[in-house]
């Protein structure tokens, strides 16, 4: 826009070899990273539609013809719908767990006046800075003790926990932003605690529970040491420990092994589809409120 | 008087109701598990028989150990890439989309995209594309004429961890729109005032970007540091740590102590996982100054 037209002035007064050069180092920079970051994925989703010939002797190439029924024997070898559907029960009763639990927190952290409310804003949010990694003993031993080892119950307490901290920043900072006097004519209605909650401040913080919810989700679909760590048999297994058995189940069938990994991709990419503005607006939320 | 007086009263009982949740379980899943940690990290427990107290053995015992010993190291490599490889790649896409080039959206949703994807199944890609018989890598050697460089790259001690590293280098769309939130936000105007000054691009940048963002840089540094140093499942999935144990993290050497059932050894790499996190940190922030986010998030 303005900074546009200004800097091209500005790029005038320089001589004209910088300029292209400067330009051209631009074009590198972005299409160079662009590939690092991007190209990979690509290959192999180009890759699980081959044949496993063409993956080994012509990588770069199209396939010859698509091969479709890869993604059939993906499902079928790896039977990657009963972890698909162990996981989508996790990542969506963690995160509804997660912004009940959360929005009740920040509802009265945001809108009610108590002595301690910072320091407990404070306490909870600086849980982000912990290396969640470092508890495996205690929670290993903490999940064993409430005799919920290798169950999805325990995923789901455990992932709707973690996620408290950024769930907290995320919404209470929504809701602060809410102006008083519509709770204030609320309450003159006759409008109780409860319903200042449930029905005044809870749909006006959707763009937020919306922003934490998508961040829960791609974090329950996504989280490998914890599955790992506090599930043992088939019954409990999500995607991402599915992924492991992969390589010894599909052996030297690399392209059924790439079918089901790119399947195992598709949901948080169509949630990333759907939601990057309220990802990147969360993630700048955090970095830049003042 | 009476009403307020019986208002806050009734609201009290429900403060108390509705921080009740969130209460429980930050204790149970951060309050206890740092305190479980530190108590047991002085004691020897194998999980079945009574803890008995070791004094500072378990410590002692690790540090000895040669494994956790490469294990430190690698993971203050980790943590040096993600300050010193990381950011300043991200700041410079950063400064490059905020001039808005054609299609700037697409290239920060583009360069975002490998951060919702889960680390086991890019993992997994790229011990695919590192593969030695079929992997691209070296097929892309051997098209620009390179093939000689061709090799086993996770499997060479002397390539192992820099392969790793490389990988990671897909994570750093994270931190530049971390940082363009702050480029963005600088007015137009100091911009504008520059050029009538005559001031170049370059100038621009040192001049009035460069301070402008330097806390969120900082803040972009500190998550980019604190992510890296909790680095697991890289590793765990495409070396295991190996080859010849060249490549473990902390993560790791307790994952494996754990699994040993010493409990007591794994809860000590634990407390030092965490303190080595404060320690780099805090250290981050005195030579490169406060950062915003961590600053606010504590107001």
């Amino acid at each position: 826009m303005d900074t546009n037209t200004v800097i091209k002035d500005s790029l005038n007064e320089t001589p004209f070899a910088i300029v292209v050069v400067a330009n051209l180092l631009k074009w590198v920079l972005l299409i160079g990273y662009l590939s690092i970051a991007l190209f990979p994925m690509l290959w192999l989703g180009v890759s699980s539609f081959k044949t496993n010939f063409e993956i080994e002797t012509s990588p770069f190439a199209l396939p010859a013809v698509w091969q479709f029924q890869n993604y059939v024997s993906a499902i079928s070898v790896s039977g990657l719908h009963q972890f698909f559907f162990n996981s989508i029960i996790v990542a969506a009763i963690a995160t509804s767990f997660n912004l009940l639990v959360t929005s009740m927190g920040s509802f009265v952290i945001a809108r009610e006046k108590f002595a301690m409310r910072k320091t407990l804003f404070t306490i909870i949010t600086a849980g982000v800075l912990i290396p969640i990694v470092s508890f495996m003993v205690p929670y290993y031993t903490l999940i064993t003790r409430l005799g919920i080892y290798d169950t999805l119950l325990a995923l789901i307490i455990t992932y709707a926990a973690i996620n408290i901290p950024i769930s907290t920043f995320l919404i209470s900072s929504f809701m602060t932003s809410i102006p008083k006097e519509l709770e204030d004519s609320a309450e003159i209605d006759g409008c109780s605690f409860v319903q200042r909650y449930w029905n005044i401040i809870m749909p006006l913080s959707r763009p937020g529970l919306v922003t934490a919810g998508t961040f829960s989700f791609i974090y329950c679909w996504n989280e490998f040491i914890y599955a790992l760590l506090l599930t043992s048999s088939r019954s409990a297994r999500t995607v991402q420990l599915a992924i492991r058995f992969f390589t010894s189940q599909f052996r030297t069938d690399y392209a059924g092994m790439f079918a089901a990994i790119v399947l195992t991709m598709i949901p948080t990419i169509a949630v990333y589809i759907f939601f990057h503005d309220k990802i990147i607006s969360g993630l700048t939320a955090g970095a830049v409120k003042g | 008087m009476r009403t307020q007086l019986f208002k806050n009263n009734k609201n009290k009982v429900w403060i108390v109701l509705f921080l009740l949740p969130v209460g429980l379980l930050i204790t149970a899943f951060f309050v206890y598990p740092i305190v479980f940690l530190i108590i047991l990290s002085f004691m020897e427990w194998n999980g079945i028989q009574p803890m008995s107290f070791v004094g500072l053995r378990n410590f002692t015992d690790i540090f000895a150990n040669s494994v956790f010993q490469t294990s430190i190291k690698n993971n203050l490599i980790w943590a040096f890439s993600a300050a010193f490889l990381q950011i300043p790649l991200a700041l410079l896409l950063a400064l490059v989309l905020t001039r808005a080039p054609r299609g700037w959206r697409f290239f920060r949703t583009a360069y975002f995209l490998p951060n919702v994807i889960s680390l086991v199944a890019l993992a997994m890609m790229w011990s695919a594309l590192y593969n030695p018989e079929f992997g691209l890598v070296n097929y892309l050697l051997e098209v620009v004429g390179l093939g000689h460089l061709g090799r086993n790259w996770l499997g060479e001690i002397n390539t192992a961890l820099p392969a790793l590293i490389f990988s990671y280098q897909i994570y750093v769309g994270y931190f530049m729109v971390i940082i363009l939130a702050g480029t963005l936000s600088i007015p137009k105007e100091f911009y504008e005032a520059a050029v009538i000054d005559g001031a170049s691009v370059l100038q621009q940048e040192i001049y009035i970007t460069l301070p402008a963002i330097r806390g969120i840089v900082v803040t972009a540094g500190t998550l980019a540091v604190a992510f890296a140093l909790r680095q697991f499942e890289t590793t765990f999935l495409m070396t295991a740590g190996g080859p010849a144990n060249q490549t473990p993290v902390l993560g790791l050497f307790m994952y494996r102590r754990m699994a040993g059932l010493q409990y007591g050894r794994a809860a000590a790499t634990g407390v030092l996982l965490i303190v080595l996190g404060i320690v780099v940190l805090s250290g981050l922030q005195r030579v490169f100054g406060k950062s915003d986010a961590v600053a606010d998030s504590q107001q």
